[in-house]
């Protein structure tokens, strides 16, 4: 796979070999729109939830302005994300998206192991693909997650073209996806930001490009596979 | 306060609409431009500038029409649906029974409108504020009617102490329901027992009424459960992130993967 993208992009060609392309520019695209709108989407509408948070809202001029922007971010949260589906080069996307689907036993077996590695000690696990089943647990609850949040979100913004029966259950729904991506949001960013094990991943989603040395002790199955893909070629 | 009560005795209404006059006048609310909704309605719902109107449903029955007329406006429940759901806690309910909003507060999400069991507040589009009936609460403080009640003729809305007015009220139904067997009281019970309470002369369904208005269970589970949950689940994964940068840095791990990563960073 990464192969290709080389070839594609020539640039990219002559590349330290002590390092593996994990994701394409597409991809951190995506990420990081999806990233940036969750966090303005929270903030906002956190400013409507609770009128402990309310008071934030002065930051963009009053809460009457703060949901104007909640309207407005979740129609880039949607349509770019959406957008790159289809648009570009949008393989990966769906290679990420079926691989995520596929949970394997490896994955359960990561996953089970895995709080020990969260709190900073060793878990043995079997060798893990592209993505770990940590890793697609986040993805489920994001793609799981932005899926409810959005038709609850559109129902609760077109109020008046809904059944009050269906809008009075737009409103747990959001609510409880909005939940679901905040603590998975947390656990994420911890990973990425502050565990030492799992933090070069971060290089993956800024550049493109994590080292070899990262991709055989994390993912081994993709690593190989990708090895495997450049020598016969 | 004690807790106070308006009876709408719908026996006793001939539909003269001076009650929905008063409410504009005293509460200073512009005149609307009416439509007729059915042979005497000439208003299909609330808006945020009509608090309280007239429907008429025309019942036939052995080749008779009948009117059943009724004044409608907020109901004030005891266990308000509203005031649940309101996220900018706008809502409130006095001692009296009345529930209240304060505009200060409202910021317009309209979650009230959409779990009220009677859609009864409405949104003025301009200042983005909800709006509905205030059971006239600054002239009941100060010992006056409500202003649909004092002028009402025929005398089809009273006003009291709820403990009275509600004996008065059940005495009236025995005698209502001589003539008309299907007559109920509809506000005893229903939302906590409502400061609004009604006379029907037929079933609710009829008048366009809820059978069981309750506070809506999606309502309930929102506010009671997955917003607490949900806290203490988000406190949580903040909680356990805390735990593991402590016991990382008491295993030393963030010292040896120092190099590591600055060797990512640089090449
Ligand atoms: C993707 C499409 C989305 C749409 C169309 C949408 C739309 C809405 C609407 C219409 C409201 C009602 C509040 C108001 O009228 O201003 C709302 C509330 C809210 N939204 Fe969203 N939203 C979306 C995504 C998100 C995301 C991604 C988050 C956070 C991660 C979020 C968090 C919230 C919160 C916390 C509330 C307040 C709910 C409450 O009061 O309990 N929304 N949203």
């Amino acid at each position: 796979m990464a192969i290709n993208t080389q070839i594609k992009n020539p640039a990219q060609k002559q590349i330290d070999p002590n390092k593996v392309l994990r994701f394409t520019k597409g991809e951190r695209l995506s990420h990081w729109v999806h990233a940036i709108a969750f966090f303005v989407l929270l903030f906002t509408g956190l400013g409507v939830l609770s009128t402990f948070f309310q008071p934030a809202m002065l930051g963009v001029g009053g809460i009457q302005v703060a949901r104007l922007i909640h309207r407005g971010v979740a129609v880039v949260f949607v349509v770019v994300v959406g957008l790159m589906f289809f648009v570009g080069n949008p393989r990966y996307h769906w290679e990420w998206l079926k691989s995520v689907f596929n949970f394997t036993r490896a994955d359960l077996q990561h996953v089970t192991a895995f709080p020990k590695e969260f709190f900073g000690a060793h878990g043995t696990y079997p060798p893990q693909d592209k993505y770990n089943g940590g890793e697609k647990i986040n993805s489920l609850i994001t793609i799981f997650g932005s899926v409810f949040i959005t038709l609850s979100g559109m129902v609760m913004w077109f109020a008046t073209s809904f059944p009050p029966g269906l809008v009075r259950w737009a409103y747990p729904v959001h609510d409880l996806s909005m939940i679901m991506m905040t603590a998975a949001t947390i656990g994420h960013m911890y990973l990425c930001l502050l565990h030492p094990d799992s933090n070069p991943a971060l290089a993956g989603m800024i550049n493109g490009y994590v080292s070899t040395k990262f991709a055989r002790s994390h993912h081994a199955k993709w690593y190989d596979r990708v090895k495997d893909e450049q020598n016969n070629s | 306060m004690t807790r106070k009560m308006v009876f709408v005795d719908t026996s006793k209404c001939t539909g003269c609409k001076a009650c929905d006059v008063a409410c504009k006048e005293w509460n200073e609310l512009p005149a609307e431009k009416t439509h007729l909704i059915t042979s005497y309605q000439t208003q299909k719902d609330f808006t945020p500038k009509t608090w309280t109107y007239m429907t008429f449903i025309e019942k036939y029955e052995n080749q008779k029409m009948n009117f059943l007329m009724r004044k409608a406006q907020c109901f004030h429940c005891a266990e308000a649906a509203c005031l649940k759901a309101c996220s900018s806690n706008a809502i409130s309910k006095t001692d009296s029974g009345y529930v209240v909003i304060d505009h200060d507060k409202c910021i317009g999400c309209g979650y009230c409108e959409e779990n009220c069991p009677f859609g009864v507040p409405k949104a003025d589009q301009a200042n983005k504020k909800y709006y509905k009936c205030t059971g006239c609460i600054e002239r009941v403080e100060n010992n006056l009617k409500p202003a649909c009640v004092h002028t009402c003729q025929p005398g089809a809305l009273e006003f009291g102490e709820r403990v009275v007015l509600l004996g008065q009220a059940k005495k009236r139904l025995t005698e209502v329901q001589k003539t008309n067997p299907k007559a109920q009281i509809y506000g005893e019970k229903e939302m906590g027992g409502t400061t609004f309470l009604y006379l029907l002369l037929d079933r609710p369904e009829v008048y366009g009424l809820p059978a069981n208005p309750t506070i809506p269970l999606s309502l309930t589970l929102w506010k009671d459960v997955i917003q607490p949950v949900g806290g203490i689940a988000v406190g949580g994964a903040g909680a356990a992130v805390a735990v593991g940068v402590l016991a990382n840095l008491l295993r030393g791990n963030y010292r040896s993967s120092e190099d590591d990563s600055n060797n990512h960073a640089n090449s």
